[in-house]
């Protein structure tokens, strides 16, 4: 079926649209990192995922098709004071391989992904970080302290979760907004300078010493 | 949405295939950041209530595919299905955004819009923790 290009408003510009995945193991504190920054309260949104499955009546084991909903969170906010109005999107994205095509609609032209690492369960973290990896969305890692957990040192998490130095590795408390911005920030800073080392994406300053 | 065991759980697929009359697909490409504004026309009579629903949203402020799956508690696809319905009668309309928002999809935002996100964020917080940048 041909998909056709929604018709559009003529009238008064909207703000610029971002997006950032929050991704993470069960329990590692999304939808409390989304909650510290957004505007509304995060909404839990729902949608059908097809995955193959083994019909287990089947003695051949026949791979099916079968549909799953799966639940992810939304959050949003507003940045009016922006140099450019902008609009923030948050979705908080649970890190395990049946949600791999959601990740893909969530990650194109998103500025990047945060995966929130409880080190409680460091093993849930390797999905998410080798989905970004490979697919070159920048990302950055944030272990969320819990109460009473053993402290890690980042540079532990960074050999444990065998990532190369470029990937920032930050500590945070996920329901401390100014830290949760400041993993933002993070990334944020993370993905211009992968677009400046992106030769297709110079950055301004090269096209303009270009001109 | 509380549930009430199997059947329950059935019913609740049931409506959701009713609502959109067995339609699996949407008929416009709508991302689940694409947002929506309320447009000159209205729901029709013969739509669901629902689609009156959205159109209320949308009238209150711009919302995402994605938020008003949320609110209306359905799957995203089944919500993009009834969107489509209100474009195609003008209810809704998608928002000319801001040309500094044509962000490629293969490549991400530009480096003036992440420029602008970064000192956006800062504005709003400027008690973020400063975090030492790797590499």
């Amino acid at each position: 079926m041909v998909l056709h290009t929604p018709p559009r408003s003529l009238v008064d510009a909207a703000p610029a649209v971002l997006k950032i995945v929050i991704a993470g193991g069960f329990g590692a504190g999304k939808t409390t990192a989304v909650r510290a920054v957004s505007e509304i309260t995060p909404l839990s949104t729902e949608e059908y995922l097809t995955e193959a499955s083994v019909d287990v009546d089947s003695l051949a084991g026949l791979e099916v098709k079968e549909t799953t909903t799966v639940a992810f969170d939304f959050g949003r906010l507003s940045l009016p004071d922006a140099p450019v109005p902008l609009e923030l999107f948050l979705f908080g994205t649970p890190g395990q391989d049946r949600f791999v095509e959601l990740w893909y609609d969530l990650s194109r032209g998103a500025v990047g992904a945060i995966v929130l690492v409880d080190t409680r369960r460091l093993e849930s973290s390797f999905t998410p970080v080798s989905f970004f990896e490979d697919l070159g969305l920048p990302f950055v890692v944030a272990i969320n302290q819990f109460d009473g957990a053993h402290r890690y040192h980042p540079e532990q998490v960074r050999t444990a979760l065998e990532l190369p130095v470029s990937v920032p590795v930050v500590t945070c408390d996920a329901r401390d907004p100014n830290h949760v911005a400041g993993a933002l920030l993070t990334l944020v800073s993370h993905a211009v300078k992968n677009a400046s080392t992106d030769p297709a994406h110079p950055a301004p300053t090269t096209s303009l010493q270009d001109a | 949405m509380s549930a009430h065991g199997h059947a329950a759980e059935e019913s609740t697929f049931v409506r959701t295939y009713t609502l959109t009359r067995g339609r699996t697909r949407p008929r416009y490409l709508l991302g689940l950041e694409t947002v929506l504004d309320a447009g000159q026309g209205r729901p029709g009579p013969a739509q669901p209530e629902e689609c009156e629903e959205i159109f209320a949203l949308c009238r209150e402020r711009r919302r995402s595919v994605t938020e008003l799956a949320g609110r209306l508690r359905r799957p995203v696809t089944v919500v993009k299905v009834l969107v489509s319905d209100l474009l195609d009668v003008d209810a809704l309309v998608v928002p000319l955004t801001h040309p500094y928002a044509d962000t490629d999809a293969e490549c991400g935002p530009s480096t003036q819009l992440l420029a602008a996100l970064s000192a956006g964020l800062k504005r709003k917080w400027p008690d973020a923790i400063a975090y030492p940048q790797a590499g």
